[in-house]
């Protein structure tokens, strides 16, 4: 594609559901660039091996098979910031990832590639707190604006409600015994325990053997022996291709990869839509602007292929930057465009924190009757969720061992639990690290041990965010220099909620409650190109007409404390149209 | 200290043999002591192995006492699978140095503000020689070119502590430089011990061998400061490591974090500045080398057998992931296409969705609870 008329700046969770919209809705031809690989592509068979094709247009270049084989869900494999298949470098795998300059004990869990950070997630997918749109001030359009484009972004993603197994069990009767009732609303303005809305098929929806998928099922996993649905996988972080042998948008969790993205490339086949195209191993380098009237305006985008290395530019009526929350700043800062004080600046994160129960034998068994364990590989990874609008949120998490043994017991700013007083009015037995003969003990309970991830509705504050290091350069210019520290307002929000989740541990009938009091761990990152402030209610940049940007880094705040995809989605959706509208 | 990555490492320096001819300016060898030591079937030299086997040791160590406890599969620790080099491969593949961005400019105050974004060459070349300056303490205050009167140390406490143990010369430099070179940098990395050379070429810059200076340098510090809870002494299991290694179990640990939350960066930052590019990453190569027992250890990594420490695309699963030592111990039985389980949804029927139009939402939406004065946006 040639010319077209929107560049799209990265395929990650955002930015295919813009490029779709933008196509289907306003008959546009969108040429979307992304810095990673591309997994589940004919065009990229060895996608971390070999440079393969150049672009993909067509949904039939989509093989679910060849996913099955890349994403082995093997840890390690996956997972591992350096040389895991879902990490941010290029995609030729005997290079070292892309370097972000960060001077703290802290660390940023994102994914560069087709799907972006969602080919990771637990997809769940509720909605903000309407207290967060329309009570902390931050953002310029209301939360009845967002609705219309929640209730498209959730068909379009399966969005319903998660299955509770046994771990599940165990968490509602800590929340029912502490007190908490059942929410039924996707519009939460109370506190209380929910299934997540999450974007993953029903469980066993078709299986093998006509029979209902539950413990007396012993049919095969396999699409082609007739499977669909979700086959109650923990190892969502690993990619997930469940069920095999499903074509990509066939599999049961709909990261952008599975959802958004064969959504757009369909647009091809549609006379009345325009079209999409999406080019990985490119690499923006440079946004393009000429001075307009009386102000600057885009006019494309400079990119470098990351397998042969050369550059080339492409000009587009509207560029759409949907990079990231750390490369869209970047890149604006890169490319020289104007600073008013508040590009990248303003990161929250839902300053996250993690508490451990470790649970016995007869504890769960007298709760889940049928189980001998709780089993935290069985189930989604995280199915059931507790809601504070005001102070944020909780969520129940089951994850594979090497995960577990890092954020449960190797990720924390309090030092060496062997070290570390933990003050006996707090609910929690330990805290910080564990390490030695206590970690093999502990992880020696993994079946029979699940985590609460904290979620606090952190505000932000313009001393947190992106900055260009001036130490370090890689082929794309100055790294990023990211920065990340609590107001202690945020941490008063924060133990609120840890308090609470001990306490449900505790209801529930946990041996043993572990505070991780984790460090900054960027993994729901938002705000960092915040409507308000570098973008209007349009979320067009208000120093560069014609520059939009369709990612979480839009968002005017951290949502109050969920998950951000379905709200980045749900705003990529609305931007969409508003440049539809203003524009075309 | 063997395994597949040090016939890579032999492979390399075959194909790199102008690259050896280079090197020898470096490290004062003769060809053939350099061929040697390319061609020897070593991942690293012993100071760095032995400093990163004593951090594996104090996180996921044998634990004999588990067996009546747990069971004889609870006994072996990272040791026994070579966790050190899961950390090490991870470090030596942290930050790839671009030879375009690297500029002959020797200092950050040439750069001035409209030279671009390069990177002066220096940053990336360092040399420890310990030889011939009566300590190893002298070793750095003559590469960081500073004495002790200028440093708020304490200088005699810091020399009788401080020792690279086996280390006799450190050299990184790049490979084959040129100036007009694309592309991943090479580097040089030549490791002198008293028994051993280590020559090796590696693209990327090879940080797992400095981290280990910087780590007895901090532990040098750590022990003037008397923040050792136990008596230090060398470590026989280590014989090639350093101060860091002299410490007790907990104490190697309590060490690392004084460079989170010690002031130890500030305290020694002049020091340290000569042998890291960047000092402020330090802190999180403390987070890393936490981190890395539950991405090395606790997954499937050590099923790739011999394979485990080539690059990703050329590593091959051995052993059944359910198999491994750690899963073992933790029961995992490995990934799975899917589980028979029992589930049910919580909320008959699903949530309740009105359009947007007929939403109706409370006219206090402020939560239950919100804290007094909360805006954000300073």
């Amino acid at each position: 594609m040639n010319d077209p008329d929107v560049v799209v700046i990265g395929a990650g969770a955002d930015g295919p559901a813009a490029a779709s919209r933008l196509a289907r809705e306003h008959g546009l031809d969108v040429l979307i660039l992304e810095g990673g690989p591309w997994h589940g592509n004919e065009q990229w068979p060895e996608p971390h091996a070999d440079a393969g094709g150049t672009v993909s247009t067509d949904p039939d270049d989509l093989d679910g098979k060849l996913l099955d084989d890349q994403f082995t869900h093997r840890e390690a494999d996956a997972n591992d910031p350096t040389h895991g298949y879902l990490r941010v470098g290029p995609a030729d795998h005997s290079r070292a990832p892309w370097f972000r300059n960060l001077h703290q004990n802290a660390f940023i869990w994102q994914v560069g590639a087709v799907g972006g950070t969602s080919l990771h997630y637990f997809a769940n997918h509720p909605r903000a707190y309407p207290y967060a749109i329309d009570e902390q001030e931050h953002w310029p359009i209301s939360y009845e604006d967002l609705v219309p484009y929640y209730q498209l972004n959730e068909e379009v993603t399966s969005t319903q409600q998660a299955p509770m197994t046994a771990k599940e069990e165990v968490f509602i009767e800590g929340a029912t015994n502490a007190g908490y009732p059942l929410i039924d609303t996707k519009n939460v303005t109370e506190t209380g325990w929910r299934p997540q809305a999450n974007a993953v098929a029903v469980p066993g929806e078709e299986t093998a053997t006509d029979q209902p998928l539950d413990s007396n099922y012993e049919g095969s996993f396999s699409y082609d022996d007739g499977f669909r649905g979700d086959t109650l996988v923990g190892d969502h972080f690993q990619g997930s291709s469940t069920p095999i042998d499903a074509p990509v948008r066939e599999k049961a969790r709909k990261s952008a990869n599975v959802s958004w993205v064969p959504r757009a490339l369909d647009t091809n086949d549609d006379p009345e839509a325009g079209n999409v195209a999406i080019r990985p191993n490119a690499f923006v380098t440079n946004i393009e602007t000429e001075e307009g009237l009386g102000t600057m305006e885009a006019t494309g985008v400079t990119f470098r292929d990351s397998w042969s290395g050369s550059s080339q530019t492409v000009s587009a009526d509207v560029v759409v930057l949907a990079a990231g929350c750390i490369e869209s700043p970047r890149l604006w800062l890169n490319s020289g465009l104007p600073d008013d004080g508040w590009v990248g600046k303003g990161l929250t994160t839902h300053w996250f924190d993690w508490v451990v129960g470790v649970y016995d034998d007869d504890t769960v068994a007298e709760i889940n009757p049928e189980n001998e364990h709780m089993d935290p590989y069985v189930g989604q990874n995280s199915a059931v969720r507790f809601d504070k609008p005001g102070i944020g949120g909780l969520e129940d998490i089951g994850m594979s061992p090497g995960l577990v043994s890092y954020a449960d017991y190797l990720f924390t700013e309090a030092g060496y639990s062997f070290d570390t007083p933990v003050d006996p009015d707090e609910p929690w037995d330990t805290r910080g690290y564990v390490v030695g003969k206590e970690l093999k003990r502990r992880m020696s309970d993994y079946r029979q041990t699940k985590a609460l991830l904290i979620l606090t509705d952190d505000l932000p504050h313009q001393d947190n965010g992106v900055s260009l290091d001036n130490t370090f350069s890689d082929e794309h210019g100055p790294v990023p220099k990211v920065k990340y520290e609590p107001h202690p307002d945020d941490d008063a929000k924060r133990d609120e909620l840890s308090r609470i989740a001990a306490n449900i541990h505790r209801e529930a009938g946990a041996d043993h409650v572990h505070r991780c009091e984790w460090p900054p761990l960027l993994l729901h990152m938002q705000s960092t190109m915040r409507m308000g402030k570098v973008l209007d209610e349009n979320a067009e940049a208000k120093n560069v007409s014609r520059l939009f940007v369709a990612d979480h880094s839009a968002l005017a705040n951290g949502l109050g404390g969920p998950n951000p995809t379905n709200t980045g989605q749900a705003l990529a959706l609305r931007t969409a149209d508003r440049i539809g509208d203003l524009y075309f | 200290m063997q395994g597949n990555d040090g016939n890579q490492v032999s492979r390399r320096g075959v194909v790199k043999g102008i690259g050896g001819l280079a090197a020898l300016s470096m490290s004062n060898a003769t060809f053939e002591t350099a061929q040697a030591a390319m061609d020897a079937p070593l991942q690293s030299d012993p100071h760095t192995a032995d400093t990163y086997r004593s951090i594996v040791d104090a996180i996921v160590p044998r634990t004999p006492e588990l067996e009546n406890e747990l069971g004889p599969e609870h006994v072996p620790g990272g040791l026994d699978v070579g966790l050190e080099k899961f950390l090490i491969w991870d470090f030596n593949h942290f930050q790839e140095i671009r030879a375009e961005m690297v500029t002959e400019k020797d200092s950050l105050l040439d750069l001035s503000d409209d030279s671009g974004p390069e990177m002066p060459r220096s940053m990336f070349e360092t040399a420890v020689d310990t030889t011939g300056l009566g300590s190893d303490l002298n070793a750095i205050l003559d590469l960081a070119d500073v004495s002790l009167l200028e440093l708020d140390l304490d200088g005699e406490k810091l020399e009788e502590y401080l020792t690279f143990g086996s280390l006799v010369q450190l050299e990184i430099g790049f490979a084959d430089w040129d100036e007009t070179a694309e592309g991943p940098a090479e580097f040089e990395l030549v490791v002198e011990t008293t028994n051993e050379s280590v020559h090796r070429v590696l693209q990327n810059y090879p940080y797992a061998s400095i981290f280990t200076l910087v780590f007895d340098l901090v532990a040098a510090e750590f022990l003037t400061l008397g923040k050792n809870e136990d008596p230090v002494s060398p470590n026989e299991e280590f014989p090639g490591g350093g101060t860091f290694t002299r410490l007790s179990r907990e104490d190697r640990l309590r060490c690392l974090w004084t460079i989170v939350d010690g002031g130890a960066i500030d305290t020694l930052d002049d020091l340290l500045s000569p042998l890291v590019p960047d000092v402020g990453i330090l802190k999180y190569v403390v987070m890393a080398v936490n981190g890395l027992h539950g991405f090395g250890y606790y997954t499937e990594w050590s099923g790739y057998g011999d394979t485990k420490t080539n690059t990703p695309n050329e590593r091959k699963m051995q052993q059944d992931p359910a198999d491994v030592q750690s899963r073992q111990q933790s029961g995992y039985p490995g990934p799975a296409p899917g589980y028979a389980a029992d589930w049910r949804h919580a909320v008959p029927g699903g949530f309740k969705d009105p359009k947007a139009k007929n939403l109706n939402l409370p006219d206090d939406l402020t939560g239950d609870d919100v804290i007094d004065g909360i805006g954000g946006d300073t």
